[in-house]
């Protein structure tokens, strides 16, 4: 079983790919990174408090559904939404408040 | 300090369309009594990409049973109900379904303020005009037209929304109908966490302080509630 630490990490990972996508809108850039600054530090600071807590059997499959769904976001500016939404899902599926 | 009603020009004709949609009347009545994770989910899905129900039950597993859920068979059967209706906004299309968020995150907003205010002071689509200042060109989403304690609310999806257009119009409503005595509250509701809408907010020089922010986790004050935490 993946411990929590690095199933955080890997949604980390994938909010890097929406950044990617969200950047390429001009404008935003700067709100983009701030987006990821902020809500990184917010998943990485649960997953820190949890790090000796052993996942549920209901977590890993939900981490991996919300990666396939950033995955399939094409358009930058939904990125940029999900770049706030993906997050919020993922303190839901580990039973944490959700912001 | 007079309220308005909004001229209709073809924009607000056809957005008067998408806003009568039974599906938009559907999903707000369940969002205004949802708790904060079924509105993440609702947040979620129709950003979303997939139409898959069971997609979505799996990465939702808090509300969806499994050993992790701690909710009840209400809960169940709304956050279900709230799926359902979500991917039906989904499944609308990009275009069309930008529109349906905006129109219900203002017909969530019109149940919970009708919760705490008289109805026949809840309108929609309103202009506020003032003596001797030019009416703004966007009309207000929700107001409330209590004398002596009026509101005016501008409802957005989510923090991007947050412009210094939409500052300064909320802002100087309220500066026009204190010069005149009168007393206004402007209000942005956000349907998206106040983290995110706190990024976008300090970057912007736009006038603030006099306008209130209400978000996803704090929805229920609109009704007069306290919030409740959202796992």
């Amino acid at each position: 079983m993946t411990p929590i630490p690095a199933l955080v990490e890997r949604i980390v990972s994938a909010m890097a790919g929406l950044v990617e996508l969200g950047e390429t809108i001009e404008d935003e850039w700067t709100y983009v990174h701030d987006l990821e600054t902020v809500w990184v530090a917010r998943l990485r600071a649960v997953a820190a408090e949890r790090s000796a807590t052993a996942p549920g059997p209901d977590l890993e499959p939900a981490i991996d559904r919300l990666i396939d769904e950033a995955g399939r976001i094409a358009d930058p500016h939904r990125a940029i939404d999900w770049l706030s939404t993906l997050p919020q899902a993922t303190l839901v599926a580990l039973g944490e408040v959700a912001w | 300090m007079r309220f308005q009603d909004a001229a209709k020009d073809a924009r607000a004709v056809v957005y008067a369309g998408i806003q009568a949609d039974p599906l938009v009347a559907q999903a707000a009545e369940l969002l205004a009594d949802a708790s904060p994770a079924q509105r993440v989910l609702a947040r979620a899905v129709m950003n979303g990409e997939t139409e898959d129900a069971a997609g979505w039950r799996t990465a939702f597993p808090t509300l969806f049973g499994g050993p992790a859920a701690a909710q009840g068979l209400d809960d169940r059967d709304r956050s279900e109900a709230i799926l359902a209706a979500s991917l039906a906004v989904a499944g609308r299309g990009d275009q069309v379904r930008s529109q349906f968020r905006g129109a219900i995150v203002e017909a969530v907003t019109e149940r919970l303020l009708a919760r705490r205010v008289p109805g026949a002071t809840l309108r929609r689509e309103r202009r506020i005009l003032f003596d001797g200042v030019p009416a703004e060109i966007h009309p207000y989403d929700v107001t409330v037209e209590s004398p002596g304690a009026a509101e005016a609310y501008d409802c957005k999806w989510g923090a991007r929304g947050i412009s210094p257009d939409v500052l300064h119009q909320l802002d100087d409503a309220r500066s026009h109908a204190a010069a005149e005595g009168e007393r206004l509250l402007p209000v942005l509701v956000i349907f998206d966490a106040r983290r995110s809408c706190e990024v976008r907010l300090a970057r912007q020089t736009a006038p603030r302080t006099g306008t209130r922010l209400v978000t996803i986790e704090t929805l229920d004050r609109l009704a007069g509630r306290r919030a409740e935490a959202a796992s």
